[in-house]
């Protein structure tokens, strides 16, 4: 745990945390609103004494009821590794802005979030599948999308393990369905 | 086939008519869609000159199943766009639907070339979840194998680079070595391919002797042998003209891109997560990050030279471990059914091919609630577009195996 980066933190980014910073481990995690991933991001990888140089992983969370998109970086200056999670998207309609202007590698793990959750990023030109068929119109990671098999909608629902972990809301609703918007 | 006399019989499979029309197991190069994206839009518009070619998805030397469309002019590469799925299995919805040691054997078949580094992260991870503390024999273990692991996917490579290129020969000497370390490490895991090895809280079962006796069978001629294999293409002028000056990655570039391991380090800069963020017992073992390339970047030759460079890396990392390996347990005490308290954890390692990382989010239930699964060939895939510009089509294979990409990663 890094008590130094976690000061540096709260002080830079007072204004766009939206939580206080977690630590735990050899993690510091820090909350932004989506509008601000962009500001916060350039910010973290361009000012002396954080310098953020490595996007380590880029991916999409469904909570269940709203969409997360998560940021792992990696600095020579803090031995810890910096999560940002862009928190609150609405599940029917998440946008983030796309990071792709800073870490242009960032263009296809964009793609697998929008590909697998639905979260559409702005200013992504290349926002296809990647995975699924164009023709493909659910989002497979989703917490409303069950497996075919999934044990717990079969009768009885007891084969799958000791406790129900994600209990269905309505065995027909299936998944969400929408139409891909570039 | 219609006789006059009969009005009609169903058409019988081998009509060449029928196969004609047949569409099955045909692929347009240009989708039968109208684009989805600016991007997509611009890839499949062609300029006067320019037609497009398509390559796979069953290309033998795309490193499992990869379709690449390029758009060529003469035969220059203008641009390319790979379309990836082919392997999709779903491995992060399988594992959010498994519980936490079911995972370690969903994870293994990612990337089938070193997938004990597969289990590597998701196990850290969960061990963070837990709060962990795994035995200092087992770590010993972890790396030992780990490192084993690293020599035989970065031989596996070195023949796979000259197969690809059109050498048949070095790939039997590198199966040879592969076949010696997979061969070893059955001895203490029982599989030779997909492990399953790794436990949250140590490993599955402890050194034993036929492993040790093939081990040191092996080190007497480890670095011996990785003379030899070096010997093999180094001063090959064929190989090295067709790699040199190819696909030159420039460092702020591979940085910019998301590149890690070997790729990044063949660009000059000295990524190594066993040493920008120390896991496991790596502080306490000597070893150098090799790089390689100078100002104006690493070429397809760097790439390949770097991997030879790391190899003897790993020979020293595992003859320490082998005098430093301490006695003592190699699992630390666990309930069978594990339900961590509610948190997220982030783990990374430093695989073959680079940073493998896993990001996992408990419940507090026996099953993860989000599993993220990060793979460096995903993101090394990506560079291909970049490095294949005004390159010849013959260098398409050069490039993609110079990054050392496995498929069955990629996909997930």
């Amino acid at each position: 745990m890094d008590r130094a980066l976690r000061t540096r933190l709260e002080a830079r980014f007072a204004d766009s945390l939206t939580g206080p910073v977690r630590q735990r481990h050899d993690e510091t995690e820090i909350r932004i609103r989506p509008a601000d991933v962009v500001e916060v991001l350039r910010a973290l990888h361009d000012d002396a004494g954080l310098e953020f140089a490595v996007l380590a992983d880029l991916c999409g969370v469904d909570t269940g009821t709203h969409m997360q998109v998560v940021y792992h970086l990696w600095s020579a200056e803090t031995p810890d590794w910096l999560r940002v999670v862009a928190d609150g998207m609405p599940r029917e309609d998440p946008r983030c802005p796309s990071l792709t202007g800073l870490w242009p590698g960032a263009e296809w793990m964009e793609r697998e979030a929008y590909d697998m959750f639905g979260i559409v990023f702005e200013g992504n030109r290349d926002l296809r599948r990647i995975y699924m068929p164009p023709d493909y119109t659910s989002f497979p990671l989703r917490k409303d999308f069950y497996l075919a098999d999934d044990a717990a909608r079969s009768p009885g629902g007891g084969v799958r393990h000791m406790e129900q972990t994600h209990a269905p809301v309505q065995a027909t609703q299936g998944a969400v369905r929408r139409t891909a918007k570039a | 086939m219609t006789t006059p006399g009969k009005p009609h019989q169903h058409p019988s499979a081998d009509d060449p008519r029928i196969m004609l029309d047949d569409q099955i197991g045909q692929f347009e190069a240009v989708p039968p869609y109208p684009p989805r994206t600016e991007r997509e839009a611009e890839f499949y518009s062609l300029r006067d000159g320019e037609m497009f070619l398509n390559m796979g998805p069953q290309h033998p030397s795309t490193h499992g199943v990869l379709r690449v469309v390029l758009k060529i002019n003469g035969e220059q590469v203008v641009d390319l766009d790979p379309v990836l799925g082919y392997l999709h299995r779903g491995v992060e919805k399988l594992c959010e639907n498994s519980d936490y040691h079911h995972i370690i054997s969903q994870v293994d078949p990612l990337e089938y070339v070193s997938s004990l580094f597969m289990e590597w992260a998701p196990v850290m991870a969960f061990e963070k979840l837990l709060d962990v503390e795994v035995p200092r024999r087992a770590e010993y273990i972890r790396v030992l194998t780990g490192e084993l692991l690293r020599v035989s996917s970065h031989v596996l490579f070195q023949g796979w680079m000259a197969l690809d290129l059109g050498g048949l020969a070095p790939i039997l000497y590198s199966f040879i070595e592969r076949d010696e370390i997979v061969e070893m490490l059955a001895a203490i895991t029982g599989q030779r391919m997909l492990f399953n090895y790794f436990r949250i809280g140590g490993v599955n079962g402890d050194l034993n002797h036929e492993f040790m006796s093939r081990l040191g069978d092996w080190m007497s001629r480890a670095a011996k042998q990785h003379e030899a294999n070096i010997g093999l293409l180094n001063e090959n002028e064929i190989f090295v003209r067709r790699m040199r000056g190819i696909g030159r990655l420039d460092a702020a570039t591979a940085l910019r891109m998301g590149a890690s391991g070997p790729n990044i380090r063949a660009s000059g800069v000295p990524f190594d997560v066993r040493r920008a963020h120390p896991y496991s017992v790596y502080p306490e073992l000597e070893f150098d990050i090799p790089t390689r390339g100078g100002n104006g970047g690493g070429d397809s030759l760097d790439r390949y030279l770097l991997r030879l460079d790391e190899v003897s890396q790993s020979i020293r990392i595992i003859d320490q471990c082998l005098h430093n390996m301490p006695d003592g347990p190699i699992m630390a005490r666990l309930p069978r059914l594990l339900r961590p308290r509610p948190g997220r954890a982030w783990a990374a390692v430093e695989a073959p091919r680079g940073l493998y990382g896993t990001y996992a989010i408990s419940d507090g239930t026996d099953q993860p609630f989000r599993m993220k699964i990060h793979d460096p060939s995903f993101v090394h895939l990506q560079l291909v577009g970049l490095l294949m510009k005004n390159n010849l089509i013959a260098d398409t294979m050069a490039v993609m195996a110079s990054l050392d990409p496995v498929m069955g990663g990629i996909d997930k």
